[in-house]
């Protein structure tokens, strides 16, 4: 992929192999968990905590415990692993770092559908997430139409893609400069992204939705595979092209489309978490990697989000955002240098 | 073994048809290769084999079933593809990626085994890729990522294999590493192999099965011997070549003719060092320009009394004043003694004794004569060799084999030509005069004296040689007809169109002691001009192909130069920015092509090619005129036109009178007459 990747490989006798990372991946997610707890703006004492997770009631700590922290590492965790692992199969079978779903338009499908229903409609609660949902999926099948000629497809949903991001975030603005202050703030709060609002009950939403997607990432897996070879060559070796991109463009949304319905659009999350699974395999990509990062980056985010400034709690978009910008820069330059 | 064919094959890209109704069987076991030119349908025809397109009409039959109606997986079994850029996924290893040709013998319950496993090894044992087999795809060098790929293809481990342009961004190593590697499969596993291919020649060494395609329809089809043909090659690529069989693998193999580099003469080789056809060798202790004399007369047998006096004459005295004054003969009435000198010392003109050591046939009208004789060394004019005017003494009737200075029964030498040779004694007052003298003649003892311009003056010594002497090269061009049974055309031409090895010819031209290089030869004078136009017919091809041979980078313009057959397309090559076009005249009126030509390339008002304003000159050019050299002007532009006479006024007229340029720009030359031959 770059002069770094293969210096990285050449340069190391033997890579680090898949699982490696996938456990060290698990073991970052734990500990971000676990220092929240012990370290956050609100430390728990470890006795208390134990205590707590055991199931007594430790008065001060157990409503904390299970109503706030762990319904939002939960949804934390889970729509992280969302995002990288809808991410990942963007870029996979774009077989670009850029082709991520929250730059080709994909999120901003589910954030105007859900700034329309919140300012329009008054939606709330798991009916704004269904809007989202819907949203999402509305505008990803729309650029899908629009790029898919028989050929090239790829590069064309790119473009369309970043053509209907522009539009919706105009139809967004436009949608916030019109509506009541107090409104405007809230939809403002959902656009940034925020586990704030996490409780079991969307967790169990997620989780359910989950349930269903997450297994298809393994047959989902094995067709990249062929498909990354290029159309021609995978329909070479029998994989029916189109109706397996159109497949894996519905995964992906489904993917993102419920997990922005829970947390709002997390910034970069899905741009950076495939890469960055790239680059720790030593260059193979893999999807439960980027699942896993997906999730380490959310909640190391809403560590650092919860507790870089000592007096406000930031929403844990602001920290994905911060971390990812300067990435899409890097990957940007890199290209340049490239010339490809 | 599986059997794949096209039935009204049409393939269309949107409305476009690509393939139009092409029917095609694919031999099994054999090799195909589908041939044409850029945009023929050759890549679109395999892709629409290996149904990567939908037909827009009639189908590809796999076993004879419909290759769409069968399930894609069942299709990959039987059928592997290798598309003309397929990618690489980033970090991914040469086994990896073989591997994945294993995915259409894997299905959800049937995942990866040893029989995948052991495909695999065969596959890169085949291709030669094991040692690469833990190494990443991307490190590797285009012609080992190549044979990954057709590794990859090979673990699919299918009948028929596809492989567009497999040799593609390789270089010549690794495009026969690619083919032979394709090709030891074949015979090996009996595949059957269908690749498309650029390179001509390739494809006519490794089809088993030759497919030619232009504009999306079969031009031909079978083996290579007999589908690669000059004709083929022309009607597929728009290209004249030749095709002679190829000397590794006794295959068609074409050789371009192309428009600008393609004959290097042997004089512009030499000038550089380069020489073609023999290895180096010692130069012989004869060098070159400065012989002996006494050598050279001793050598040649005397044939006429005046060479037998002249050889008998004693050595002249030093600074050649002579000390005897031998009695001359006296056809021209000249009784007076006159001092005698070597005829090398005082004449500009020379009689070369020379004999016929190769004939060359270089294009369907053309011959190529080469004389050699130890003469010669003393031919030349200055250190430009090219296109020396010349005159050939034919003999009266053809004599064959009989030769004419040593039979003593052939016709006689005329004596002025006897003491013109090098090393003969001359009169000082008969250095001049020779034409006249030989005109008064009677014309059955005389025979015709032909001018001609010399290809190639290889001195001797050159590693191109036959033998030890000098050699020349002088093309003739044969406009023959048989008429009764007997050769008719001009003297010249029927004497070279018999010209056998061995047979002796007479050659008036320029002494290289005494002529430098404003001898007089094909007019070519462009004084400072720096656009020219070269135009001509078939008998100023020789010319035209030494001034294009001479003309210094810098120089631009047209050369056009009418054939009567493609097969007279000789090539040419030069340094100068001078585009060349060949115009074979097939059925065309004699000078009609050419006449568009010109006329296409000097447009009215001619841009760039007059200076503007100037008046145009009104001169009707006389009945009897047929020969008029531009002297070296200043102007920018120069035209240089030879070749048969009338068409050769009609456009000096043209540029004259019409394109409005400068008579002085312009050179002509009629060289022959229609319905007199050769003038």
């Amino acid at each position: 992929m770059s002069e770094r990747s293969t210096r990285l490989r050449t340069s190391g006798p033997k890579r680090v192999s898949i699982a490696t990372v996938n456990m060290l991946a698990a073991l970052g997610i734990v500990t971000a968990i676990v220092l929240d707890l012990v370290a956050g703006r609100h430390p728990i004492e470890l006795p208390g905590l134990l205590a707590a997770l055991a199931g007594e009631r430790v008065p001060g700590v157990s409503f904390i415990l299970w109503e706030d922290r762990l319904p939002q590492a939960a949804v934390g965790v889970l729509a992280g692993a969302a995002f990288g692992a809808s991410g990942a199969i963007f870029q996979r079978m774009l077989r670009n770092p850029l082709a991520s779903p929250d730059v080709i338009g994909v999120g901003y499908g589910a954030s105007a559908a859900a700034v329309t229903g919140m300012l329009l409609f008054g939606a709330q609660g798991i009916g704004l997430s269904l809007i989202a949902c819907a949203g999402a999926l509305a505008v990803a099948l729309f650029i899908y139409a629009m790029a898919d000629a028989g050929k090239h497809t790829g590069p064309r949903l790119i473009l369309a893609g970043i053509a209907v991001a522009a539009l919706l975030q105009a139809l967004i603005q436009y949608l916030l400069t019109r509506a009541d202050v107090r409104t405007a703030g809230d939809a403002l709060r959902w656009l940034t992204g925020s586990l704030s609002a996490s409780t079991w009950e969307r967790a169990g939403l997620l989780a359910a939705a989950l349930a269903i997607l997450l297994p298809l990432l393994v047959p989902a897996a094995a067709k990249l595979r062929i498909l990354e070879l290029g159309d021609d060559s995978a329909a070479g070796l029998g994989l029916a092209v189109r109706p397996t991109r159109l497949g894996l463009i519905l995964l992906g949304v489904g993917l993102t489309a419920v997990a922005t319905a829970v947390t709002g659009p997390l910034a970069f999350v899905s741009f950076l978490a495939g890469p960055l699974a790239l680059r720790l395999c030593g260059g193979r990509s893999n999807l439960g990697s980027a699942a896993l990062i997906g999730a380490l980056l959310v909640v190391a985010a809403n560590f650092i989000a919860s507790n870089i400034m000592p007096t406000v709690e930031l929403p844990v978009g602001v920290v994905t955002g911060a971390l990812g910008a300067p990435f899409l820069i890097w990957v940007l330059v890199r290209t340049n240098k490239e010339g490809t | 073994m599986a059997l794949l064919e096209a039935q009204d094959l049409t393939l269309a890209y949107d409305a476009v048809s690509i393939v139009d109704e092409l029917s095609l069987q694919l031999p099994a076991g054999e090799v195909t290769i589908i041939v044409g030119a850029n945009g023929c349908g050759k890549s679109t025809l395999l892709r629409g084999l290996a149904r990567l397109l939908k037909p827009a009409g009639g189908k590809v039959l796999l076993d004879g079933q419909d290759i769409h109606t069968r399930p894609a997986r069942e299709v990959a079994k039987l059928l592997g593809l290798l598309p003309q850029t397929p990618v690489a996924p980033d970090g991914i290893t040469v086994r990896e990626l073989v591997g994945r040709g294993r995915y259409p013998h894997q299905g959800w319950f049937k995942r990866w085994n040893t029989e995948d496993e052991a495909a695999v090894e065969r596959a890169m044992k085949l291709t030669g890729t094991t040692d690469l087999a833990e190494r990443p795809v991307d490190e590797l060098s285009g012609g080992q990522r190549q044979r990954v790929w057709i590794a990859m293809a090979l673990a699919q481990e299918t009948e028929l294999l596809l492989l567009d342009e497999p040799t593609t961004y390789l270089d010549v190593a690794h495009q026969l590493e690619v083919l032979d590697v394709i090709s030891e499969l074949n015979r090996t596993r009996g595949t059957t192999v269908v690749i498309v291919l650029h390179d001509l020649n390739l494809a006519a060494r490794y089809a088993d099965h030759l497919v030619a395609l232009k504009q999306g329809k079969i031009v031909a089809a079978g083996h290579p011997a007999a589908v690669v043909t000059e004709d083929m090659v022309k009607n597929v690529f728009g290209m004249p070549c030749r095709v002679i069989p190829d000397p590794v693998a006794g295959t068609p193999l074409v050789l371009p003719i192309g428009r600008h580099r393609v004959l290097r003469a042997e004089s512009v080789l030499a000038a550089k060092g380069i020489y073609r056809t023999k290895p180096p060798e010692v130069e012989p202790e004869s060098s070159i320009g400065a012989p002996s004399p006494v050598t050279v007369e001793s050598s040649i047998p005397a044939s006429t009394q005046e060479s037998t006096q002249a050889s008998t004459a004693p050595e002249p005295a030093a600074g050649g004043a002579a000390a005897q004054e031998p009695a001359v003969d006296s056809t021209d009435g000249q009784a007076e003694a006159t001092p005698l000198r070597r005829a090398e010392e005082i004449s500009e003109m020379l009689a070369f004794a020379t004999r016929v050591v190769d004939v060359a046939s270089v294009g369907e009208n053309f011959k190529r004569i080469t004389f050699a004789g130890p003469d010669l060394v003393h031919f030349g004019a200055g250190p430009a060799p090219l296109d020396l005017r010349i005159k050939l003494m034919i003999p009266p009737a053809p004599v064959h084999g009989a030769a004419l200075l040593e039979n003593a029964t052939g016709p006689e030498l005329p004596q002025e030509f006897a003491s013109l040779r090098p090393g003969a004694w001359l009169a000082e007052d008969q250095a001049a005069g020779w034409y006249r003298r030989w005109l008064a003649l009677p014309v059955e003892q005389r025979g015709s004296m032909r001018t001609y311009t010399v290809r190639a003056l290889r001195p001797a010594g050159h590693r191109d040689n036959r033998g030890d002497d000098p050699e020349i090269d002088v093309d003739f061009v044969l406009h023959l007809r048989t008429e009764g049974g007997r050769l008719t055309g001009g003297p010249a031409t029927v004497w070279a169109a018999q010209a056998q090895l061995g047979d002796d010819l007479l050659i008036l031209g320029p002494n290289s002691a005494l002529c430098d290089e404003t001898y007089g030869g094909i007019e070519f004078r462009p004084g400072s001009a720096k656009r020219i136009l070269l135009a001509g017919d078939e008998t100023a091809a020789p010319a035209i192909c030494s001034i294009l041979e001479s003309l210094p980078a810098g120089i631009t313009g047209h050369a056009l130069i009418e054939v009567p057959t493609t097969d007279d397309i000789q090539g040419s090559s030069t340094r100068s920015g001078v585009s060349v076009q060949w115009l074979p005249r097939g059925s065309h009126p004699h000078g009609e092509m050419l006449a568009a030509a010109v006329r296409a390339t000097v447009a009215i008002p001619a841009a760039g090619a007059v200076v503007t304003g100037a008046e145009p000159e009104d001169v009707d050019v006389d009945e009897t005129i047929l020969w008029e050299t531009a002297t070296a002007s200043t102007q920018p532009f120069f035209a240089w036109l030879a070749g048969e006479a009338g068409m050769i006024k009609e456009m000096r007229r043209y540029l004259v009178r019409d394109a409005g340029m400068d008579r002085k720009q312009v050179a002509f030359m009629g060289y022959w007459r229609r319905g007199k031959a050769e003038g």
